[in-house]
């Protein structure tokens, strides 16, 4: 490892390590003594986003009337719903989690990362718009009606978003003890002398040598050929399911981003989780409705949308750059850093599964829209 | 190897960081309240105004059918109340009461009905004691442990007495200014919900004391 590589990957593990302390004493604290001391650097910024994000939201309001008379208004009404957009990301059900473990479990890359972050916040506004238009503008619903439409779409984004987990974790798991049983093999040194030659009759060998392999594993060692994981000295690293062999430094090939099962696997996730609109929204709609004002607020909504995809976006290059920097580290250890890296993934299906889980037990988001109308 | 493990676990903890339910208020009431007593001097309940927000106004006022535009009438409203009262049932109403320290329980509102004063809805309702009280301190707290409310008293006279033996004084406490840390406590309610016996959260409660020496 370089120096500055040594540099930067203690520069990482610092930051992560300091949000790591907050969060530890964030969480023990409602059930033991408070604190404050050692969470003050980080709640700090909690405590500041959450101020901010309440004002601007507050501010909202203002500028939505101050518009119906005043062009000019609206230009400003754009600007604060942009900026409570990227505040208001900080908060509850907008999927960065799901967003962030789903691009880590997945190998993703940070552009793709970048444009489901976008493609999600865009899903969100337009769900938001679209319940208002058809149920109020169109139906005249009542805030009842449109608070338990709002909670059952939720519901349906939850057990999505568990759906995909599972699917990934299934996946991944079998990854995972692919890479175990790889990693038993390794440690005989007859073929750890022979990784270092070639990958390619290695692999036939070790298929071959091992008579119980299960011929999934064959046809695994087959996609890495084609995959011309073979060129690069570290074949044991190329076994897995999908397209991009982990551990290369390339960036994303056209065709990878293009694929049917990179987008469409990657749609899948983002859908479920944009599909809940933001309490937020619906309200700042129906408010801008009833000032005669909804094209405003639709305005106001997409911009919002864009403000909360910076944020999301921003959390997803992290997640996805941690993950990069985790597998170039574990790239230098072979099959147990590989071990490792399936664990992360393992790890972060199972997340999603937690998260899933628990925004449909209703623990985590609490913008619950029909606290007061049912 | 050390530092990969640290790599991994922060990635996890970040994920969980990232995930950290952080309400925030979607709907502020400014209120009103005033402690019912009997002739006998014992508490029997509360009465509370609650005014909504401009924007919160607007969404529960969605699809009311109002005869006026822009105005709306007691009975107009009346479905809209019993909504409202029923689904703060789930949330005891925000209301929490003790007597000389010791919990209190709350019957069904009674006497409720909104008012429209344009651009707010103020909720007005009845919370009957289960049992009046008569203790020499009373402490009624009126906030949500989510924080997806935000309760705060109006500033013209909060709180009154009606009826109350002479001797008996009013007095309230706004909640102070969280702190950093302790916003980020708060921040952590609906993740982890509070133990029944917790009194963590009346640190924001919006708190009144009847002292009746």
């Amino acid at each position: 490892m370089t120096r500055s590589r040594a540099i930067s990957v203690t520069a990482v593990v610092a930051v992560l390590v300091a949000f790591a302390t907050g969060i530890v004493s964030a969480w023990s604290a409602p059930f033991g003594a408070p604190h404050p001391a050692a969470a003050m650097s980080v709640s700090g910024l909690t405590g500041w986003i959450f101020a901010e994000q309440a004002a601007f939201y507050r501010s909202l309001s203002g500028f939505i009337r101050a518009s119906k008379e005043d062009g000019a208004a609206m230009w400003e009404l754009f600007g604060i719903s942009f900026v409570y957009g990227v505040f208001h990301a900080a908060g509850p059900g907008h999927g960065k989690a799901v967003i962030s473990s789903y691009l880590v479990a997945n190998e993703e890359t940070w552009r793709r990362g970048i444009a489901l972050s976008f493609v999600s916040a865009a899903i969100q506004s337009v769900v938001a718009i679209v319940v208002v238009a058809i149920a109020a503008v169109l139906l005249g619903a009542t805030a009842k009606t449109i608070g338990l439409t709002v909670h059952l779409v939720e519901i349906i984004s939850y057990a999505l978003v568990i759906l995909i987990g599972l699917r990934l974790l299934y996946v991944k798991g079998r990854s995972f003890l692919v890479a175990c049983r790889e990693l038993t093999w390794r440690q005989t040194p007859e073929l750890a002398f022979a990784a270092a030659h070639a990958a390619k009759p290695l692999s036939a060998a070790t298929l071959q040598s091992s008579g119980q392999r299960p011929g999934a594993m064959a046809m695994r060692a087959g996609q890495c050929q084609v995959d011309g994981c073979t060129a690069h000295v570290h074949g044991f690293h190329c076994h897995d399911d999908h397209e991009s062999a982990w551990g290369h430094a390339h960036g994303p090939e056209p065709t990878m981003l293009a694929g049917a099962g990179g987008w469409r696997r990657g749609l899948a996730a983002v859908v479920a989780v944009g599909l809940r609109p933001c309490s937020g929204a619906i309200i700042v709609l129906i408010f801008a409705l009833a000032q005669d004002l909804f094209w405003t607020g639709v305005g106001a909504t997409l911009i919002m949308g864009l403000g909360t995809a910076a944020t999301v976006a921003a959390i997803a290059t992290v997640a996805v750059s941690a993950r990069g920097l985790a597998s170039r580290i574990a790239r230098t250890r072979a099959a147990l850093g590989m071990l490792a890296m399936r664990a992360i993934e393992v790890g972060a299906a199972a997340l999603i599964v937690g998260f899933g889980a628990l925004l449909l037990a209703g623990y985590v988001a609490s913008e619950q829209l029909w606290m007061f109308t049912g | 190897m050390i530092k990969r493990m640290y790599c991994c676990c922060a990635i996890v903890l970040l994920l969980l960081s990232v995930n950290r339910a952080e309400a925030h208020p979607h709907v502020w009431v400014t209120f009103h309240s005033e402690l019912l007593y009997a002739v006998d001097g014992t508490i029997t309940g509360v009465r509370h105004a609650w005014t909504f927000d401009d924007m919160f106004s607007a969404y529960a006022l969605q699809g009311t059918s109002h005869a006026k535009k822009g105005q709306y009438t007691r009975e107009e409203l009346a479905s809209l109340a019993q909504t409202n009262v029923d689904s703060l049932k789930e949330y005891d109403y925000f209301t929490y009461a003790r007597a000389d320290g010791k919990k209190l329980k709350f019957a069904e509102p009674v006497d409720y009905w909104l008012e429209y004063k344009n651009p707010s809805l103020i909720l007005h309702f009845t919370l009957p004691l289960k049992v009046p009280a008569a203790p020499r301190a009373m402490q009624i707290e009126v906030y949500d442990p989510s924080i997806f409310v935000d309760f705060e008293f109006a500033k013209d006279k909060p709180v009154s007495l009606s009826g109350a033996p002479p001797q008996c004084l009013a007095t309230y406490d706004l909640p102070h200014q969280p702190t950093a840390a302790e916003q980020a406590q708060l921040n952590q309610l609906d993740a982890v919900p509070l133990d029944p016996s917790s009194t963590y959260g009346e640190i924001f409660a919006n708190k009144i004391l009847v002292r009746c020496p």
